[in-house]
């Protein structure tokens, strides 16, 4: 099956974002989990998407984390290493957490942009103003994303959503000048 | 890779049982300096594992030994405890599993990767390789998934068997 998205239609609906939402397991994890033989637990992160997500609350668009399917804290233990304030916590209803965001901050539907991989991400991808899916998610989150990312889960997704909407609102290369002189935390 | 007829089986299956290593894992083992063991097991078969349970569909793992990791992985699935089979004669335990909890041949799928499983494959209505399973397996398989080991083989499997049964849409709209 083969996605065709228009670049042009996608860079414009990522000018308009304000507040970008994502899921924690097949969005920031490649969605494993490693298990030791006594049952202990680690997940794993890409570091670059932590650059992700900070270089676009540097840039003034706003990160919320929508965890619907934490284990144990492993997507607060990023939120809080990345100092990121938003982070809600096995959420069932993205739907009304994405209500209660847009009222926060006055925001309409267009203004908010996501990543998605799974059937759970649905219809968010199908609210929001800008819909992203990683380069592994299901067919369908694919078949409504405005956007596909090259990469995979986990594995640079949310860095590649990044340099594409700071790169729409024309502020990338002036972003990539500043962090090669002073970093980006 | 899906046999002329595996639709059709699918719509019998009662009992899902799976294989451990190289189904739910991509057979990797991890070890720290001090030796001790990890595996990487897939979070895509989560859903999978919820789907087949939600639609009224048993599962159970079977291995040569359950491991407090494989225990662990139970609770994350949501399998109950007594479903959770270990032996190293798969074939023995499974005549016991079906007296005691009244299934037969015809009522189960089974997912293996190895030459190890060939008996089991045989034995059940509908059979399911990995795609990096041994040639072996994918050479018995009904279905062999695209997904290979510990990359949501289960995740896949349960959209098979719901759509077969016209289970699946009643499934995602209760969940999203």
């Amino acid at each position: 099956m083969s996605f065709e998205k228009d670049l042009e239609i996608a860079k414009e609906k990522a000018r308009k974002v304000k507040l970008f939402v994502h899921d924690i397991h097949g969005v920031l994890t490649p969605n494993v989990i490693f298990c030791d033989v006594e049952g202990q637990r680690r997940y794993s992160f890409w570091h670059m998407d932590g650059f992700g997500d900070l270089s676009l609350t540097a840039n003034g668009i706003k990160i919320a984390y929508l965890d619907t399917t934490s284990i144990d804290e492993e997507g607060l233990f990023r939120a809080k290493e990345l100092k990121l304030d938003k982070f809600y916590y096995r959420v069932t209803d993205k739907i009304s957490k994405l209500e209660q965001l847009k009222q926060e901050y006055n925001l309409t539907n267009e203004e908010v942009g996501c990543l998605g991989a799974e059937i759970t991400d649905l219809k968010l991808m199908k609210t929001v103003g800008f819909a992203v899916a990683t380069s592994d998610a299901i067919d369908e989150v694919k078949t409504v994303a405005h956007y596909i990312t090259k990469a995979p889960g986990g594995r640079g997704a949310m860095r590649e959503v990044c340099e594409f909407i700071l790169n729409a609102i024309g502020k990338w290369e002036e972003w990539v000048e500043k962090v090669t002189k002073m970093g980006y935390k | 890779m899906i046999k002329e007829g595996a639709e059709q089986k699918a719509k019998d299956i009662k009992f899902v049982i799976v294989d451990i290593h190289g189904v739910l894992t991509d057979n990797t083992l991890y070890y720290t300096d001090d030796g001790k063991k990890s595996e990487c097991f897939s979070l895509h078969d989560r859903l999978g594992f919820k789907a087949l349970m939600a639609c009224g569909i048993k599962v159970a793992f079977l291995t040569s030994k359950i491991s407090r990791a494989d225990e662990q992985m139970g609770k994350i699935y949501g399998i109950p405890q007594e479903f959770l089979w270990g032996s190293s004669a798969k074939m023995a335990l499974l005549d016991e599993k079906q007296k005691e909890l009244g299934f037969t041949d015809n009522d189960f799928c089974y997912i293996g990767d190895e030459m190890i499983d060939l008996g089991m494959m045989k034995r059940a209505k509908l059979s399911v390789a990995p795609s990096d399973a041994s040639p072996e397996a994918r050479s018995v398989a009904d279905i062999i998934t695209k997904a290979g080991g510990g990359k949501g083989v289960i995740r896949e499997l349960a959209e098979f068997i719901l759509k077969a049964q016209g289970k699946w849409e009643n499934f995602i709209s209760q969940i999203t």
